[in-house]
């Protein structure tokens, strides 16, 4: 019986409606599925599979958006009952929290959105601040919300230097050590990451996802 | 309708969150557009001679430009148009255009398909960072370049060895000194009155604003105004269309619709293309535009995705509307490559006998100083050849599927195909290619010559 809830549970992500997922959501949690597996057997794999067929190019940006939107909707529904798990296990369901901009001005947000929306459908907390974001603002938001991680992006080669500002002002604050700050872009490579101090960059929102992962799992550690 | 009735909507529109003209509107209504129009492309038919597609092709970006509009970023308001304002816009829109001036003066035209008059080439790499020491001797090895009628450049990411930031006092450095090398360059050449696309440097309108001065970009040069992805316009972007309007230059309307983006697949991307290029006559206030598709993962106008796209809009709106459409060709390869030249050469095809103008090259997807004057020579070569042997649409995707089996791979490629810095394929005291650079020319012409095409002219 719960595979079959679960597996609609899926198939409501795939499709990226809202309203099916939040009642597939809901239908669960009254059929008395735990949360924890509606979570990570139905949402989380459901928002996975659309991920790979995202970067499989068998699915375009819309249906990722969809997905990340349906996603956000069941979630709506489980987090009081994941949160009554949490309290009693003391163990998050979140996968982590990620304060994310385009940096102070620069206006370019596809990239910086569909790693928006990989993170969120990889199970991370994303507060997502726009575009042409200035570093304190940043820094405030990050500092208020508790965030893990920073990630910053950049298009433009005139822009990049604010990242490097960024990282100096976290260091000047001593407040470095509290987040991990990754960031991207079309001109931002390793070296140039190296250079600045960031704790990484990643090519493409699948790699930015699994390098968020890598940052939590080695905060675990 | 004038700028102030774009500035009055964009204060007065109806209000829509950004994630909801992203997903409701443009993600929404393409998805149905491309099906009530039937929208479908082929991978093996980049360059298609179907007059029926591309007049579908318009008819879907002018019923998305009516449905939606466009949307002001800053004031988060839907600019709606009437569907008589847009066609009205496309009745005056500017058959003809003259940059540059006395006897380096050139008149663009709006091209038609299979068009005998040859494509005017723009030469350079917008956007693409140069340090400064290589920026000067760049732009004069495309400047000198007899097939090259106007001239681009890229950015300045330092001066005086300081890094620019936008926004901040040393973009207006940068924009000034960018403008006195593009001058410098052109009277090296002897062709100062050259029109030029540049103030790159400049992001925001600090640049701009220091730059409109006879002494920098002269009215018969032109500066870019963006509209941003998808169907987007902001304050700021308005603020540089309207210092070119007072100040009596040219806008180039530059629309970067994402195949594999918001619009979905290819046919998404070229209606959007189609309706950015409409609304663009008003909220960007074009006086030509700059058709530059990009590809959601690859990035490259050397794609199929992407070749298909910018032919069947230029081909849409040469049927349907006539207009001044300068194309984008940005390679992933970069200089001292083979797949560069054949990547140039199929986006040449394609673009050529669509109906548009060549611009570029942006090589190693322009985002390193990796383009040389070498590759816009045989993109004006290839253009020529086309029109002066009457190359068909048929013919030209044939060879377009041939270059494709050469460079294709690149794609695959984890780190692109960048070549080499400008300084390692030029001989910086002649301001020649270095013989390795050259012999590949040679060869690629040659083999483009063994496969049909007369290279001779």
């Amino acid at each position: 019986m719960n595979d079959v809830i679960i597996t609609a549970i899926q198939q409501t992500l795939i499709e990226g409606n809202v309203e099916t997922a939040e009642t597939a959501a809901r239908a669960a949690l009254e059929a008395g599925v735990d949360a924890q597996t509606i979570l990570n057997e139905g949402l989380m794999r459901g928002a996975d599979i659309v991920g790979q067929q995202f970067e499989a190019g068998e699915v375009f940006l819309p249906q990722l958006m969809f997905t990340a939107r349906a996603l956000k909707a069941a979630m709506a529904i489980i987090t009081p009952e994941l949160k009554r798990l949490s309290a009693e296990s003391g163990i998050s369901s979140s996968k982590g929290r990620v304060v994310l901009a385009t940096i102070q001005s620069d206006i370019h947000d596809i990239g910086k959105n569909i790693v928006s929306t990989m993170l969120t459908t990889g199970g991370f907390e994303v507060i997502d601040l726009g575009v042409d974001v200035p570093i304190k603002r940043i820094i405030s938001t990050a500092l208020d919300e508790g965030a893990d991680i920073i990630g910053c992006s950049a298009m433009l080669t005139t822009s990049m230097p604010f990242m490097s500002d960024l990282i100096k002002t976290l260091e000047a604050m001593g407040q470095r050590e509290r987040f991990k700050v990754m960031i991207g872009g079309a001109s931002v490579t390793p070296a140039y990451a190296e250079r600045i101090g960031a704790d990484g960059t990643a090519a493409n929102a699948v790699q930015a996802l699994q390098l968020a992962r890598q940052f939590m799992q080695n905060a675990l550690a | 309708m004038d700028y102030l009735e774009i500035i009055d909507r964009s204060d007065s529109g109806e209000y829509i969150s950004e994630e909801n003209w992203d997903l409701e509107k443009v993600a929404m209504t393409c998805m149905r557009l491309v099906s009530q129009y039937d929208l479908k492309w082929d991978r093996q038919n980049l360059v298609p001679d179907d007059p029926a597609l591309a007049d579908r092709v318009f008819a879907a970006g002018l019923a998305l430009a009516v449905e939606i509009g466009a949307y002001n970023r800053s004031s988060e308001r839907i600019l709606r148009f009437e569907r008589d304002e847009l066609e009205s816009a496309l009745r005056d829109m500017k058959q003809t255009l003259s940059m540059g001036q006395g006897a380096d003066e050139r008149v663009l035209f709006a091209r038609q398909i299979e068009d005998s008059r040859p494509p005017l080439v723009w030469a350079g790499n917008p956007g693409a960072p140069h340090p400064e020491a290589l920026f000067l001797p760049a732009v004069v090895s495309w400047a000198q370049e007899p097939i090259v009628d106007l001239i681009t450049c890229g950015t300045l990411a330092e001066v005086d060895g300081r890094e620019v930031r936008t926004g901040e006092a040393l973009e207006i450095t940068a924009t000034r000194r960018e403008l006195t090398y593009l001058h410098q360059a052109l009277a090296h050449v002897g062709r100062p009155g050259m029109g030029m696309l540049a103030a790159q440097s400049s992001v925001s309108e600090l640049g701009d604003l220091a730059a409109a001065n006879p002494d920098y970009l002269r009215t018969c040069d032109a500066h870019l105004v963006p509209m941003l992805n998808e169907l987007k316009i902001d304050n700021r972007n308005i603020a540089r269309a309207v210092n070119s309007i007072e100040y009596g230059m040219r806008n180039g309307g530059l629309y970067c619709a994402i195949s594999g983006g918001l619009g979905g697949d290819a046919p998404g991307c070229a209606l959007i293309s189609v309706a950015s290029m409409i609304l663009g006559l008003l909220t960007n206030r074009a006086d030509y535009h700059i058709l530059h598709p990009i590809h959601i993962r690859h990035v490259a106008t050397s794609t199929r995705e992407v070749l298909w796209v910018e032919s069947v809009v230029l081909q849409a709106f040469a049927r349907n509307a006539p207009a001044i459409i300068v194309t984008d060709v940005y390679p992933k390869s970069g200089a001292l490559t083979r797949e560069l030249l054949y990547e140039t050469a199929a986006n040449a095809l394609a673009i050529t006998v669509s109906g548009g103008h060549l611009e570029g090259c942006g090589s190693a997807d322009g985002l390193v100083p990796h383009a040389t004057g070498l590759e816009p020579r045989l993109m004006g070569e290839v253009g020529h050849a086309a029109c002066r042997q009457g190359v068909t649409r048929a013919q030209a995707n044939q060879w377009i599927l041939q270059l494709m089996e050469k460079y294709e791979h690149v794609f695959r490629m984890p780190e692109g195909n960048p070549g080499a810095r400008f300084d390692q394929a030029y001989d910086l005291e002649t301001l020649q290619p270095l013989p390795e650079w050259t012999r590949m020319y040679e060869e690629v012409k040659t083999e483009l010559k063994e496969m049909g095409l007369d290279l001779s002219g």
